[in-house]
């Protein structure tokens, strides 16, 4: 249940609400999530006053404004086209209009498109006030803020890189049962991450070259078994799904 | 607090609680054009809106976030055209083409789909079918199959563009043995390839109509028009036409706390801090109300099954089964009060597998003294129905056979997913009697079911049906209508319970489950000596329609196939069957209400034994299929447990079916060409295109009534009332068309008003493929009987007014709003009207007729699919659907084009990716619409319909039923289309990635 609703007007505002102690007090991006009836008590705190909303491209990095929604964000024409694919996926053409970026990353499980190819991106998640970013791997292991860390302002992704995405559902748009997604860099490193399944979307490999991509998927997913796929399939789909992103890389 | 913003072009300011969604904030405020799907992650889309000209779900966001933003919703987008001195600007073209094209089935989610459409076009006024899927693609429909919203919306741009776009055409102008003139360009095909399938939809929106000789010697004015649906303009515009767009002084909320164990007994439960709770009005628990057995299945009486439910019971028999009920002042202070509930539960061994609810020491599901046997339900060895048909001698038919194939065949339990939840109104109107005003399809059974429960007789209840926003049979259940009525009779005051979208899957009905086993025996030329089925049926936890949904299982698959040569004559057929308890929740109707379970096995089965004789799967079927004029098999064997009678079934138009459709879909050309099944670049991908016959119903004979009464008004229009419950199939334009062709009036003409207990006539509801067939034939009776006397009137008045030769009423043609002698001379039907109610020897011209059948003739279909299948990871993506069916004659091309193209949706979904799934403690895995995944507008392959007419002459115009049909041979026809990509052979739907990869595993290479 929501008690409170506030809408700040400056971060400042922002942060000193976040920080009180009186209870407990979230931030609030397009609502999604928060806005469904909850047993918790909690308070808002509406963060679209705040500009927040921004894409910028800096040198070869994309500075996400916490509060961008995937729309937005999948507008974009020099995104690479495995991200919006993972966009399209990730959520309906009305929640992508609604849904933000850090919202969607903070509050994603394992079967969240989104997440795989930013978790390929090795996006970093930038929070305030502490100043401080963190990786959005580190994000999903922990679950856990940085210390004294009270809401995300942006989110960064490079984008020099070379990223491949493909997913295997029941359909065109279901929920993936196994999805990878691969990125690599100019300096040839790689990464391959995996969805589909568990809590959170997994990093299966990142080296300085994609050699072993195959075995570290296999390996990856030896123990994804739940109800919707085994892991001796996930296994089989999800290494020749990396090993056709690894051919369908375009050099950087 | 306060929230400020724009809606629909005015300021307001609005009190809001800051946990309000805005969903919750417009309706109160009257904005019923909003819907809400009960979903809680903004799966659905019905409740969108438009926020600062983007389309939103209005659920997942809460009221406070629009202050300062604009807000638009389908209330200030257009209005009826006409509104009396009034000028309106009428319809907006968006909604006006929605209208047009028959995009509107439901209506539930219409106003979504016309407010995203609204968006996409006044930003890009020259969209592709790409991006108008892609802009309606966050808004579910169950009804359309999303091809005539695509179409419509085309049109809308065309038209906003300036363009003309063509007609939606008149009559179709039949040629006998051949196709009609309307038959619009065929689409080209979908390129496979494993992304989204490309599909080419037209802005003419006409299906392919091929006609029978007997069927074109008719001609009709009003039959086979693509009329308008008589409901679509005020669903086009939002109105409060649904149960729950109601607003009644002091009306409660009802929450139902539900088992979280899959069986238990409830050793003790204490409601005193629930009903502590300021603002709740009643809690209620299994000591506050009469214990009453019943079934909550909606059918005729008797029940044809066990009585074994009570609306509360001291015991629990599934995660969701009810516990208890709660009223209050709002739904946050319900689902608080629930949380207050407190029980201690004695936990009982649970079967979640229906192998073994009939083991020795098997755990009794219901142990109850009420328990009401039928037929052979068993419940000591948790049996709720036995089925055993026998029709000739099938071992003989074994013996005489060359191969004999045996396999066993697997169908999951599935949702409807009407995107309307289940929602119910109850409230004592000032004489006391009980008013339930319910999304239901089956008011009537709903009354009489009812009535014992409550303690009330049924006179004192009157049970209102208003537009129900999808059924699909998940309403051919008295499902909640109990515990708001519970609620009301404790507290005096109007209740509205919703459920939630995940209450609809832990607690609701759904397709029975099944395990199959079939053995055909054959002789080496491909005649089928003998052909038996056994079906283990999951029932879960309660016996609604358990008999019933699994007889049609055998009574409609194992009709289809008599044999050959002498085996046409004297079939060897077997049909037996358990249905059993288990710890699940209760299956129940759903569209082709077992007969898709049943056409999964037989069908793969057949393509099975087809390619091991070296046979042409086409050929083999139809060489054993029935055929005109031939005794339906089942017709002596069984008839829901009652007396069968012989029925002869007249009209077969399965190989005019299975002509047209291969043709339209290429069979030949593809079928045997290698290089067409490879993907040119992608060698991991295989094309392959499959098929299956079918045949359903059309209603249940010697049991399914309709009644309808029709009056005359002033003005020569009709008032006709029907019990029928239109579910948003079309069904009231259909009745009020063949009304106009009796006649002689557009369909403008016809009122129609469906259905309250009250007021309409009986009719069973809505089900069993019958509404067109028994209540269009109760409407016709009406209409003759009135349009007799307006004949004997018309006969009258000519004489006395007009000169010429004296008239009888044989002499009175009626047409064109006229009754007309030969030598065409006439009065119109208004000045009969004025004549008999007001001027000479006054009477109310009027006529009421009903109908049931001896006979229930069965539509026939071949469905056809192409898929790509990825050989190495089993991702499967279905590329086309072609369905050519003989339903007899075709009322409305448009709705009933529309039934197909939702039919195929739905059972494309059945073949693919729907299915629920329960852990080992009896918990649902799905309880959204994200986990149980229905078809969205951008992924949807190519559907095409081609309608093949024959003239059923057990009908007044040739009809037979078009609803069910399309949900039979879907999955049969991707399983098939799979084994011809890649010789994966499944035998358990639907067909994921991983059981496609583990059956291409036992390929031989």
């Amino acid at each position: 249940m929501i008690k409170a609703y506030y809408r700040p007007k400056d971060l400042a505002e922002a942060l000193e609400i976040l920080s009180r102690t009186n209870g407990e007090y979230r931030p609030l991006g397009g609502g999604v999530t928060l806005s469904q009836m909850s047993a918790q008590t909690i308070s808002v705190v509406d963060l679209q006053s705040l500009g927040l909303n921004s894409l910028t491209q800096e040198g070869q990095f994309l500075q996400i404004g916490a509060t961008t929604t995937l729309a937005s964000l999948a507008n974009l024409d020099y995104i690479q086209p495995g991200l919006k694919s993972a966009i399209r996926l990730e959520a309906n053409n009305n929640l992508r209009q609604q849904a933000t970026v850090a919202g969607t990353l903070v509050s994603t499980g394992g079967r969240s498109t989104f997440g795989t190819v930013m978790l390929a991106l090795d996006a970093l998640l930038h929070w305030l006030p502490v100043d401080q970013e963190q990786g959005l791997g580190e994000w999903f292991t922990l679950r856990q803020a940085p210390s004294k860390a009270l809401l995300i302002n942006k989110v960064q992704i490079p984008l020099n890189v070379s990223l491949a995405f493909d997913t295997i559902g029941r359909t065109p748009d279901d929920l993936p049962v196994i999805c990878a997604a691969v990125a690599k860099w100019p300096s040839g490193r790689a990464r391959v991450t995996l969805g589909g399944f568990g809590a959170a979307p997994i990093l299966a490999l990142d080296a300085p070259e994609s050699g072993g991509a195959e075995a570290a998927v296999r390996d990856a997913l030896s123990r994804a078994t739940d109800s919707w796929a085994s892991a001796e399939y996930r296994q089989e789909a999800g290494a020749r799904l990396v090993l056709r992103l690894m051919g369908q890389l375009q050099p950087v | 607090m306060m929230i400020y913003f724009t809606l629909n072009g005015d300021l307001v300011e609005w009190e809001a609680d800051p946990s309000d969604t805005l969903l919750s904030v417009l309706r109160r405020h009257g904005m019923f054009g909003v819907k809400s799907g009960g979903c809680a992650k903004g799966e659905c889309g019905a409740c969108a809106v438009l926020l600062d000209k983007k389309p939103v779900n209005s659920c997942t966001l809460l009221a406070a976030q629009v202050t300062g933003h604009q807000v638009e919703t389908i209330e200030a987008m257009g209005e009826h055209p006409e509104q009396g001195w009034k000028k309106t600007s009428g319809l907006h073209p968006i909604q006006q083409a929605l209208v047009e094209s028959g995009a509107i089935q439901c209506g539930y989610c219409t106003p979504a789909f016309a407010l995203a459409a609204r968006a996409l076009i006044e930003k890009n006024q020259d969209p592709t079918e790409a991006e108008v899927r892609t802009a309606i693609s966050g808004i579910l429909c169950r009804c359309t199959g999303y091809l005539k919203p695509v179409q419509a919306i085309l049109r809308a741009a065309a038209v906003m563009r300036g363009e003309t776009v063509p007609p939606i055409m008149g009559t179709p102008e039949t040629e006998t043995q051949g196709w009609s003139v309307s038959m619009p360009p065929v689409g080209t095909l979908p390129e496979s390839g494993l992304g989204l399938a490309e599909t080419t939809s037209q802005t003419r929106v006409m299906p392919k109509i091929w006609t029978s000789q007997d069927a074109g010697e008719r001609p009709r004015t009003q039959i086979g028009r693509p009329e308008v649906k008589v409901d679509a303009v005020k669903l086009v515009q939002g109105k409060p036409a649904f149960s729950a767009d109601i607003e009644k002084r002091g009306m409660l909320v009802a929450k139902v706390l539900h088992s979280p164990l899959a069986h238990a007994r409830i050793k003790s439960i204490d409601l005193s801090d629930a009903r502590a709770l300021p603002g709740v009005a009643a809690v209620l628990c299994y000591k506050d109300i009469p214990r009453v057995i019943y079934s909550t299945a909606g059918q005729s009486d008797p029940i044809p099954g066990p009585l074994d439910a009570f609306s509360l019971d001291r015991k629990v028999r599934f995660v969701g089964d009810r516990v208890a009920f709660v009223a209050a002042e709002t739904a946050e202070i319900a689902e608080q009060a629930l949380r207050l509930i407190k029980v201690e539960y004695e936990e009982l061994p649970a079967i979640l597998d229906s192998r073994e609810s009939m083991l020795p020491g098997a755990v009794r599901i219901h142990d109850e003294s009420e328990y009401v046997d039928f037929a052979d339900s068993n419940p000591a060895k948790n049996v709720a129905a036995e089925i055993r048909i026998d029709i000739g001698d099938i071992e003989k038919g074994f013996a005489e056979a060359d191969r004999i194939y045996e396999e066993e065949y697997t169908v999951p339990k599935v949702q409807q997913a009407h995107i309307e939840p289940h929602v119910v109104v109850t409230y004592w109107d000032e004489d006391d009697r009980l008013v339930i005003r319910t999304s239901t399809q089956v008011p009537f059974h709903a009354r009489r079911i009812l009535a014992p429960v409550l303690g009330l007789p049924v006179k004192r209840i009157r049970v209102i049906k208003p537009r129900i926003g999808g059924g699909f049979g998940g309403k051919q259940e008295v499902l909640i209508e109990d515990v708001a009525a519970h609620l009301t009779i404790a507290t005096s005051r109007p209740v509205i319970y919703e459920t939630s979208r995940e209450e609809e899957f832990i607690a609701a009905r759904s397709r029975h489950p099944m395990r199959v086993r079939m053995k055909t025996g054959v002789k080496l030329d491909g005649t089928i000596t003998a052909n038996a089925m056994y079906a283990l049926s999951d029932t879960g936890a309660y016996g609604c329609h358990a008999l019933t949904v699994t007889g049609n299982t055998g009574h409609k698959a194992m009709a289809l196939y008599v044999g050959a040569g002498p085996y046409r004559l004297a079939p060897n057929i077997r049909f037996y069957a358990d249905v059993v308890y288990t710890n699940t929740p209760p299956a129940g109707a759903f569209r082709g209400y077992g007969v898709p379970q049943g056409f999964w096995p037989l069908e793969r089965q057949i393509e099975h034994i087809a390619r091991d004789l070296g046979m042409d799967s086409i050929d083999f079927r139809m060489k054993n299929a029935l055929r005109s004029g031939e005794l339906h098999p089942f017709s002596t064997a069984w008839s829901e447990g009652r007396e069968p009678r012989p029925e002869i079934v007249h009209t077969v138009g399965l190989e005019e079916c299975v002509r047209q459709a291969k043709a339209a879909i290429g069979w030949d050309q593809k079928y045997p060409d290698i290089e067409w099944h490879v993907v040119p670049g992608k060698p991991h991908l295989r094309r392959g295109i499959g098929v299956a016959t079918v045949m359903q119903g059309t209603a249940i004979p010697y049991l399914d009534m309709g009644g309808a009464s029709i009056k005359m008004n002033d003005d020569g229009s009709f008032n006709l009332l029907v019990g029928a419950t239109d579910l948003g199939t079309g069904s009231d334009t259909v009745l009020a068309q063949m009304a106009a062709e009796v006649l002689g009036v557009p369909v403008d003409d016809i009122l129609v008003y469906s259905s309250d207990t009250d007021f309409t006539p009986f009719d069973k509801g809505a089900y069993a493929s019958s509404t067109t067939y028994i209540s269009g034939a109760a409407v016709v009776r009406a209409a003759e009987m009135a349009a007799e006397r307006i004949k004997l009137r018309a006969a009258r008045l000519i004489n006395k007014l007009a000169a010429g030769p004296e008239v009888s009423e044989e002499d009175i043609l009626l047409a064109n709003k006229q009754a007309s002698t030969r030598d065409g001379r006439f009065v119109t039907l208004e000045e009969i009207a004025l004549n008999t109610l007001h001027h000479d020897d006054q009477e109310q011209i009027m006529g009421t007729g009903s109908y049931y059948s001896p006979v229930s003739p069965p539509p026939f279909a071949a469905q056809f699919a192409e898929v790509t299948v990825d050989v190495e990871t089993g991702k499967v993506v279905v590329d086309r659907l072609v369905m050519a069916v003989d339903s007899g004659v075709i009322v409305n091309p448009i709705t009933a084009s529309g039934q197909i193209e939702g039919g195929l949706t739905q059972a494309l979904g059945y073949a693919v990716c729907e299915e629920m799934v329960y852990d080992e403690k009896g918990r649902a895995r799905e309880t959204d619409l994200d986990d149980y995944h229905i078809f969205r507008a951008d992924e949807m392959p190519a559907l095409e319909t081609i309608f093949v007419q024959t003239y059923e002459p057990s009908h007044p115009f040739g009809v037979k039923a078009v609803a069910e049909i399309p949900m039979d041979g879907v999955a049969p026809a991707v399983g098939n289309a799979i084994l011809d990509a890649c010789g994966a052979e499944l035998l358990e739907i639907p067909a994921t990635p991983e059981r496609i990869w583990r059956a291409l595993k036992k390929v031989t290479p």
